[in-house]
C-alpha cells in the first residue's frame, strides 16, 4: 500500500472523505441557475493566488531582501502593508462599487469610505514616522 | 518522471524571504485553526437560523443532503443571532490577513518538484485546490457582500453556502494531515522565543536550507503586522456589531445611523427603495390574518387597541451589524387567537413590497411561541417610521434581520408540520 500509493490506509480514506463532502458541495454549485459564474469566480480564485499573489510576493521579497538591511525600511514597510490591506479588504466600498445597491440599502452613500481611507492611511504614517523618530533620537 | 525543476519559482532559490518556515506557518495556521472553525460553524448557524425549510425561505434553493439543521433555531437569547452573526462578520474580517500570511509562508510548496510524487501526493494537490479556492471563495464573496459589491453576478446565499462545504470538506483533509507538524514544529521552537529574536540573530529556520537574502525584519515585526492589520479588521467588525461607542472604531462598517429622533437607527432597506409610497400605507391599509380556513382584517387603529407587549430586542443583519431598539407591538401568537389558532404554528409574514427577495419571510413555532415576537406598531415610543416599516413591521428575537418584514399586510398561520 505505502509502497503504490505513498501513504497509509487512513490517508486514503480521509482524502477521498474529503474529497466527496467537497464534490457534493459542488454538485449544489451546479444546481444553481449562476453555476457557469461560480465556477469561474472558483477558479478564478484557486488560480489567483498563484498568478496575481505569486509575482506580487515575489517582487515584495526582492524588494525588501536583496537591497540589504535598513532600519527605516521596516517602519515604512509596515503602514504601506496596513494601508495596502485596508485598500484590499475595503476596495469595494472606497471606489464606491456597491453604491446604488448600498443606497436602496441604507439610505446613505459610500461616498465617505475614500477620505476616511485617506485620513486612516496618514494616521497609519504618521504613527510610524513617529516611532521611528522616537527609536532614531534614543538609539 | 519529471526530471530537474524549470527554472523560477520551481527552484528553491527562487525564494528570498529567510523568514518563510514550518515555525511560522505553524503558528499562522494554528491561530487560523481557533479561528475558522469558528467563523464557519456560526456560518452554518446562520443559514440554520433562516429555517431555509420553511415557506419559502430557501428562495428557490434545492435543499439537498448538505443542507441538514441539528436543532430549530432558538430565541433565547434574543441577542443570540447578532452575536453569532456579528462573530462570523468580525471573526472572517480578522482572519483574512492571516490567511493572506499563511498563503504567503507556503508559497513554495505550491511549486514544489516533482509535482506529483505518489497517488496520495496527487489527491493531496487536488485538495488543496479546493482549500485555496474554496477558502479564497468564502473570503471573497463575504467581504464584497457585506459591502453591496455584487460583482460576482450569482446569488450570494447560495454560493457561499455550499462554497463553505467545499472549504470545509478540504479543511478537515488538510488538518488531519498537517496537524502533527504544525504541533511538533511549535513545540520545538517554542511559541515566544521566535519572536524574541533580534534582527542580527534572524536566520533561516533549522532544515530550511540558507539559500536566502539577509533577512530584512525580524520575525516579530512580521507577526505583529499582520496582528496589527488583523486587529484593524476586527475593530470594524467589533464596532458595527456591538455598536455604542466602539461603532466609531468601525470607520469602514457598512451601516451608518439613518436619521434622527427615536427612529434614528439603521435602515435595512428604504422605503423609497421598496417601491412603499403614502397610499399604500394610510387609511385604506389593513392588515389580514388567516389561518385554518379564517381570516379577519385589522385597521391600524383596530390594531393599536389589542393588548400590547415592549421588549428590547435587536435588528440583526447578516453582514453582522445590528441594533438594539424598544419595540411596542402585539405578539404574533395573540393574532393567531383572533382566527382561533393555538400550540404550534408557523406564520407566512407578507408584505405590501412587491419586488424585494425578503417581501415574504415564514417564521417558525419557536418564534411564535415566544411572546416576544411582535407586530410591532411603535419604536422607542414613537409610532414607526415610513422606513423602518409603517404601518407594521415583525420584529422578533434573535431573528435574522430580513427577516423581519416591514410593510406587513398579511399574516397566515398554519399548524407546524412535525419532522
Amino acid at each position: 500500500m505505502r509502497a503504490r500509493y505513498g501513504a497509509g490506509p487512513l490517508h486514503l480514506f480521509a482524502g477521498l472523505g474529503s474529497l466527496l463532502i467537497c464534490g457534493a458541495a459542488v454538485l449544489q454549485w451546479l444546481a444553481s441557475p449562476d453555476a457557469l459564474r461560480i465556477l469561474i469566480w472558483f477558479v478564478a480564485a484557486a488560480v489567483a493566488h498563484d498568478l496575481v499573489l505569486l509575482p506580487l510576493y515575489s517582487a515584495l521579497d526582492r524588494l525588501s531582501g536583496a537591497r540589504g538591511v535598513g532600519s527605516w525600511r521596516v517602519y515604512l514597510r509596515v503602514p504601506l502593508l496596513l494601508s495596502g490591506l485596508l485598500l484590499l479588504v475595503f476596495g469595494p466600498e472606497i471606489l464606491r462599487l456597491g453604491n446604488a445597491t448600498y443606497r436602496t440599502a441604507s439610505g446613505g452613500t459610500q461616498n465617505v469610505y475614500l477620505i476616511r481611507f485617506l485620513l486612516a492611511s496618514g494616521a497609519l504614517f504618521a504613527l510610524s514616522g513617529a516611532a521611528y523618530a522616537l527609536r532614531s533620537t534614543r538609539s | 518522471m519529471f526530471g530537474p525543476p524549470p527554472p523560477g519559482p520551481f527552484r528553491p532559490g527562487f525564494w528570498r524571504s529567510p523568514l518563510r518556515g514550518p515555525w511560522l506557518t505553524s503558528l499562522l495556521g494554528a491561530v487560523l485553526l481557533i479561528a475558522v472553525p469558528l467563523i464557519a460553524v456560526t456560518g452554518y448557524l446562520s443559514n440554520a437560523a433562516y429555517n431555509p425549510r420553511l415557506g419559502e425561505n430557501a428562495l428557490g434553493r434545492n435543499l439537498g443532503l448538505l443542507d441538514f439543521y441539528l436543532f430549530p433555531w432558538p430565541t433565547h437569547p434574543a441577542w443570540l443571532y447578532a452575536f453569532t452573526q456579528g462573530l462570523h462578520v468580525t471573526l472572517g474580517l480578522a482572519a483574512f490577513p492571516i490567511l493572506l500570511a499563511k498563503l504567503w509562508s507556503v508559497i513554495p510548496k505550491l511549486f514544489e518538484w516533482p509535482p506529483l510524487r505518489s497517488p496520495a501526493h496527487a489527491l493531496e494537490r487536488l485538495s488543496l485546490l479546493f482549500l485555496v479556492g474554496g477558502g479564497l471563495f468564502e473570503f471573497i464573496t463575504g467581504i464584497l457582500d457585506i459591502q453591496y459589491a455584487y460583482l460576482f453576478g450569482f446569488f450570494f446565499t447560495d454560493a457561499h453556502y455550499y462554497g463553505a462545504w467545499v472549504f470545509s470538506g478540504a479543511l478537515a483533509f488538510h488538518v488531519l494531515l498537517k496537524f502533527g507538524t504544525m504541533r511538533s514544529s511549535l513545540r520545538t521552537r517554542g511559541i515566544v522565543a521566535p519572536l524574541r529574536e533580534k534582527l542580527t540573530d534572524t536566520r533561516p529556520e533549522p532544515g530550511e536550507g540558507d539559500d536566502f537574502a539577509a533577512p530584512s525584519m525580524t520575525r516579530r515585526a512580521l507577526v505583529g503586522t499582520v496582528g496589527a492589520g488583523s486587529l484593524l479588521l476586527l475593530a470594524q467588525g467589533a464596532g458595527d456589531s456591538i455598536g455604542g461607542p466602539l461603532r466609531r472604531l468601525a470607520l469602514f462598517g457598512p451601516r451608518e445611523r439613518f436619521g434622527g429622533g427615536p427612529n434614528g437607527f439603521a435602515v435595512n432597506r428604504t422605503a423609497s427603495s421598496a417601491g412603499i409610497a403614502g397610499h399604500d400605507v394610510g387609511g385604506a391599509w389593513r392588515l389580514t390574518v388567516r389561518g385554518a380556513g379564517r381570516s379577519v382584517s385589522l385597521s391600524r387603529a383596530q390594531l393599536e387597541a389589542l393588548p400590547s407587549s415592549t421588549h428590547e430586542l435587536p435588528i440583526a443583519c447578516v453582514e453582522g451589524w445590528s441594533t438594539t431598539q424598544r419595540w411596542r407591538g402585539v405578539p404574533l401568537r395573540d393574532l393567531a387567537r383572533l382566527v382561533e389558532m393555538r400550540g404550534q404554528l408557523t406564520v407566512d409574514v407578507s408584505s405590501i413590497e412587491q419586488n424585494g427577495v425578503f417581501a415574504k419571510a415564514s417564521l417558525g413555532s419557536q418564534q411564535i411561541s415566544d411572546a416576544r415576537t411582535l407586530l410591532a406598531l411603535s419604536v422607542n415610543g414613537e409610532y414607526l417610521s415610513l422606513d423602518h416599516g409603517y404601518p407594521a413591521r415583525v420584529i422578533g428575537p434573535a431573528l435574522p434581520g430580513v427577516h423581519c418584514t416591514k410593510w406587513v399586510s398579511e399574516l397566515r398561520f398554519r399548524e407546524a408540520q412535525r419532522r
